[in-house]
């Protein structure tokens, strides 16, 4: 072990603090981070100190005589929900101790995973239309409101995705898509049907509910990591705010009286 | 009876279409998108059945999110993935949409109204509103956690592991 050389120091070190980029930007929890990253450095032979915050992680790797080899910190890329690597690096991490991968193998792992397709545009849209026409079902909605639920939503998160696209402010692509998807809900009111446009509206939005943060905040506060579930919270409640303001702008603009 | 159950029946497939629609949406692995249906499919039952037997809905939530995470370990298990890749799209149905949405118009109508008696109408349809949504998100994410908690273990596959 002692004769080590240096860039193999290095090498564990970055691959360490790639998976452990990757689980924070794909929306693990900060206990799940540390226990995987963990888990991946003991089977190497290694003892690692972490610090996990919400847009950085910093790393120290110590030997088994205690002796300190290699710190690093890394930048976490913006957020994005990708259960997907999620589950393939815990995965991964257990395969590591049980078939003893080697270093190559385990950066080769994490390229397949980076690389792994998303669903079709077009599944998506269509999947999240059907998610809120369902919540449109569970709140009393009938077919009308179903179909403009799920129209709306198409749209708002068709919107959505432009704009993440372009790489705009993603409070901003939120508070855009509410409102898109909130205008075309309410839109609904001046076809010559019988509509509760009210419920319509209400689900039309719930796409862009902050469920991962949330939860992920309230995990991470009971986990007692209270620094990064109250990050993860607030992170939570501006988007719920964002959807707010595209609700009230598209209220402005029909003067909704809806109470 | 029968009605009750029909209706039941239908919200808990609707709500395992919302589930799997988020699971999409999350990019979940193709093997989990069944089980996340299930899992909805429960979530959304044991709660409005516990909601029947007038239990309220902050505590009919907590079950239901329970019962989720309970079924997401084993679940976790059998599909090979993190619990919480089951958990949290299969959640996202019991989220409370229309007490928030509700919320939101009573604060948007709370700047403009000027009556005091309308006020004091609106300000506590606002609030109880708002008080549900907010207990009820918090009730679904420990009903998440709990069982996680209660296992010791940030995986099952830990305590399988452990006994080899």
């Amino acid at each position: 072990m002692k004769d080590l050389r240096k860039e193999d120091k290095i090498n564990i070190g970055s691959t360490l603090l790639e998976a452990g980029s990757l689980l924070m930007s794909s929306g693990a929890s900060t206990m799940r981070i540390r226990h995987t990253m963990n888990r991946i450095a003991n089977a190497l032979g290694y003892k690692i100190e972490l610090m996990i915050t919400h847009r950085a992680l910093s790393i120290t790797l110590i030997d088994e005589e205690g002796e300190h080899l290699f710190s690093r910190i890394k930048r976490i890329s913006p957020h994005g929900v990708n259960f997907r690597v999620v589950s393939g690096i815990c995965h991964m991490s257990w395969n590591i101790i049980d078939d003893k991968w080697s270093l190559e193998m385990i950066n080769k792992e994490l390229n397949r995973l980076k690389s792994l397709p998303h669903y079709p545009r077009l599944l998506i849209l269509i999947a999240v239309g059907f998610a809120d026409a369902g919540f449109c079902h569970n709140i009393g909605g009938g077919t009308y409101e179903m179909i403009i639920s799920l129209i709306a939503t198409f749209i708002g998160l068709f919107v959505r995705q432009e704009f993440m696209k372009r790489k705009f402010n993603p409070y901003i692509c939120v508070y855009l898509a509410a409102l898109t998807a909130s205008f075309i809900a309410c839109c609904s009111r001046f076809i010559p049907l019988d509509i509760m446009t009210n419920k319509a509206l209400a689900t039309s939005v719930l796409f862009l509910i902050p469920g991962v943060p949330l939860i992920n905040s309230i995990t991470d506060l009971i986990d007692g990591n209270i620094q990064n579930g109250i990050i993860r919270g607030i992170n939570g409640l501006i988007i719920s705010f964002a959807i707010a303001l595209g609700l009230l702008t598209t209220g402005l603009i029909f003067k909704l009286q809806l109470l | 009876m029968m009605n009750i159950i029909l209706d039941l029946l239908s919200k808990g497939l609707w709500a395992g279409i919302a589930g799997v629609g988020f699971a999409i949406l999350f990019n979940v692995p193709l093997r989990t998108l069944i089980p996340i249906w299930f899992l909805a499919c429960i979530g959304v039952i044991v709660k409005f059945t516990c909601m029947h037997f007038e239990i309220g809905i902050i505590t009919a939530s907590f079950i239901g999110a329970t019962a989720v995470g309970i079924f997401a370990l084993f679940a976790a298990r059998k599909y090979y993935g993190p619990p919480l890749v089951f958990s949290i799209p299969s959640v996202i149905p019991m989220i409370p949409g229309a007490f928030a949405y509700n919320m939101m118009l009573g604060f948007i109508d709370l700047s403009t109204v000027v009556d005091h008696d309308e006020y004091i109408r609106v300000l506590s349809f606002t609030s109880s509103n708002g008080l549900k949504a907010l207990f009820i998100l918090m009730g679904l994410a420990a009903g998440v956690a709990l069982p996680m908690l209660l296992a010791r273990k940030e995986s099952i596959k830990q305590i399988e592991h452990n006994k080899n």
